[in-house]
């Protein structure tokens, strides 16, 4: 892993890293790559993924309204919004 | 008199004779926690809630159920409404969640008194509780020394006698490993058992609650409030719940346990290896049954577990951008930037660590390498899992490779020599079966746990068998000596 990769890397996961801690940051996403690298002698040759134990589908319930409208307290936690939307920077000129 | 170290009964025995009152319990709950504030176990404490919760059952005299008026901590990933929930996280300091969990909604339902939120790693992502935003939770059985994590400071909160249990969560070994290092019980239930409803997640096929206590029997009780289907979690289980004190006094003679020929302990610490065979020898005294059974592919445990939940948690913490709640950073050039910098400020270096490899695990080119191999390889160890499991009742380990050490003492220069703390846990979760974690004697004066596997849904037999050898032993009643935190 270069660090161009890790570059790229942190933009998607839109993370900044330290200038000072990147070598070391480079370093432990080797090491751990390394390590998980190390499946890849697993023969999974026509085995299913299992990405959850249950083996199950999601539940689906009826879609009934069946709460109050909360805007108020939802915008709360926000650390800025007007009466109705949460704020950001302005995205359109 | 004092409270501390008592069981949810015999709080119970108290409460029913009058000898001490719903709010006086709950006080000196709370006093306990002041008292040994340098623990550092708790990141809020819910003084005034609780007291007017307190004085309302003293006033409705209904004592109903057997966590009516139980003082208990929660650890700081379960919402809790209008009390801060932060995750140990600086992103989310300042987090007021307008709900509360199914799970603590449920134990409080029952009566039970949540005195405040306990510490834990950052997002639950660590074994040693020091990736905290708080700051790391102090052993109490040893100053300066780890409760394990990432539960540390629930399972440090009860072995310090605060309070009987607390919850945790345990992804891949968040529960058992801090109750191993602290001395007390801990079971991770099957998943689905539990709603996750308004628990934080890490990573979501992994992650289940549990509780933590000074005994299985005491663990039971909580179990019994916490379990059951949730219709707003579509992974949770629609499947009966039994009362699981009914059958947990049960002989366990002819039962026949399970030892992974994979895990070859002859590596631990001799005195690891020594209680092993103790408990081992207990367990033939009880009636049970020793096998060797081979697990081929459990080695495969960690690299695999390393693989998908870091892809887990960096999709469910994507949700954290500084806009709609959490921490925003000031000054920022346009969106884009507020998200980087949120980001960037709000989360710990482990949590970042996390991130980093669960986005290249699941980026373009790299996926079926990485994510879908480890999820590949998940299946393998869960058909390992279902073909022993027709054989044997439980597997037994140890929970940890070792007793808990000291801070700053592991994974600063590696984080694989901390994830290889992990090695006895992490296989239950990618497989969703239930385990416990049960107190079996010292090593170099500190705690160390016995960990039993069961198959899917069988909690019941889990705390059956841990309770007949807590019947049959003393280990789960040791007290640490917390002069040095006063």
């Amino acid at each position: 892993m270069d660090q161009e990769t890790v570059r790229t890397i942190c933009y998607l996961a839109r993370l900044e890293i330290d200038q000072n801690k990147s070598e070391k940051i480079q370093k432990d996403l080797e090491t751990i790559i390394e390590l998980i690298g190390s499946l890849q002698s697993i023969d999974t040759s026509d085995i299913e993924p299992l990405y959850n134990p249950l083996e199950m589908t999601a539940f689906k319930h009826e879609d009934l309204v069946i709460s109050d409208n909360k805007k108020n307290k939802f915008l709360k936690n926000a650390a800025e919004s007007n009466e109705d939307y949460f704020l950001v920077p302005r995205v359109v000129e | 008199m004092s409270i501390q170290f008592k069981s949810i009964t015999e709080l119970n025995e108290l409460l029913d004779n009058k000898a001490i009152s719903v709010s006086e319990l709950t006080q000196e709950s709370i006093q306990l926690a002041k008292k040994y504030d340098e623990l550092n176990c708790f990141v809020t404490l819910n003084e005034e809630n609780s007291s007017k919760k307190a004085s309302s059952i003293d006033r409705d005299k209904k004592n109903t159920s057997l966590l009516s008026g139980i003082p208990l901590a929660q650890k700081d990933l379960f919402c809790t409404k209008g009390l801060r929930t932060t995750c140990s996280s600086k992103i989310l300091s300042n987090f007021i969640p307008p709900y509360s969990a199914t799970v603590v909604e449920k134990l409080e339902d029952a009566g039970s008194i949540t005195i405040g939120k306990t510490n834990m790693d950052e997002f639950a992502m660590g074994s040693s509780n020091e990736t905290s935003f708080f700051g790391s939770v102090h052993n109490p059985w040893k100053k300066g020394f780890v409760p394990g994590g990432s539960s540390g400071g629930s399972a440090a909160a009860v072995a310090a006698g605060i309070v009987p249990a607390a919850t945790g969560t345990d992804t891949g070994g968040s529960i058992r490993q801090p109750a191993a290092h602290c001395g007390i019980t801990g079971l991770k239930p099957t998943y689905g058992r539990i709603s996750r409803w308004g628990m934080i997640a890490f990573a979501s096929s992994l992650d289940q609650a549990g509780p933590l206590a000074r005994s299985a029997e005491d663990c039971a009780i909580l179990l019994n409030s916490m379990s059951g289907y949730d219709s707003k979690d579509t992974t949770s289980l629609n499947s009966d719940v039994p009362n699981f004190l009914e059958n947990i006094n049960q002989s366990i003679k002819g039962k026949k346990i399970g030892i992974i020929k994979e895990f070859d302990l002859s590596g631990l610490d001799t005195e690891v290896q020594k209680r092993f065979d103790e408990s081992k020898k207990a367990y033939e005294n009880l009636g049970a049954e020793f096998i060797e059974v081979s697990l081929p592919n459990i080695s495969a445990s960690v690299p695999t577990y390393y693989s998908i939940a870091p892809a887990e948690c960096s999709s469910n913490l994507s949700r954290y951008d500084g806009v709609r709640f959490g921490h925003r950073a000031e000054n920022t050039d346009d969106l884009n930037d507020l998200y980087i910098k949120s980001r960037s400020e709000g989360f710990g270096d482990e949590v970042k660590r996390r991130i980093l490899i669960g986005t290249y695990a699941l980026s373009s080119g790299y996926y079926d390498a990485y994510y879908k191999k480890a999820q590949q390889v998940r299946r393998l160890i869960k058909n390992d899992f279902d073909q022993v499991f027709k054989s044997i009742d439980l597997l037994m380990t140890p929970t940890s490779p070792n007793s808990a050490f000291k801070f700053e003492s592991k994974g600063t220069q590696n984080p694989v020599e901390l994830y290889l703390e992990d090695l006895f846990t992490i296989s239950s979760n990618l497989a969703g079966l239930p385990a416990i974690s049960i107190p079996h004697g010292q090593v170099h004066s500190l705690p160390v746990g016995l960990q039993l596997i069961g198959n899917f849904l069988r909690e019941d037999l889990l705390l059956n068998a841990a309770h007949v050898f807590q019947q049959n032993s003393d280990f789960h009643n040791a007290k640490p000596n917390l002069e040095n935190f006063k």
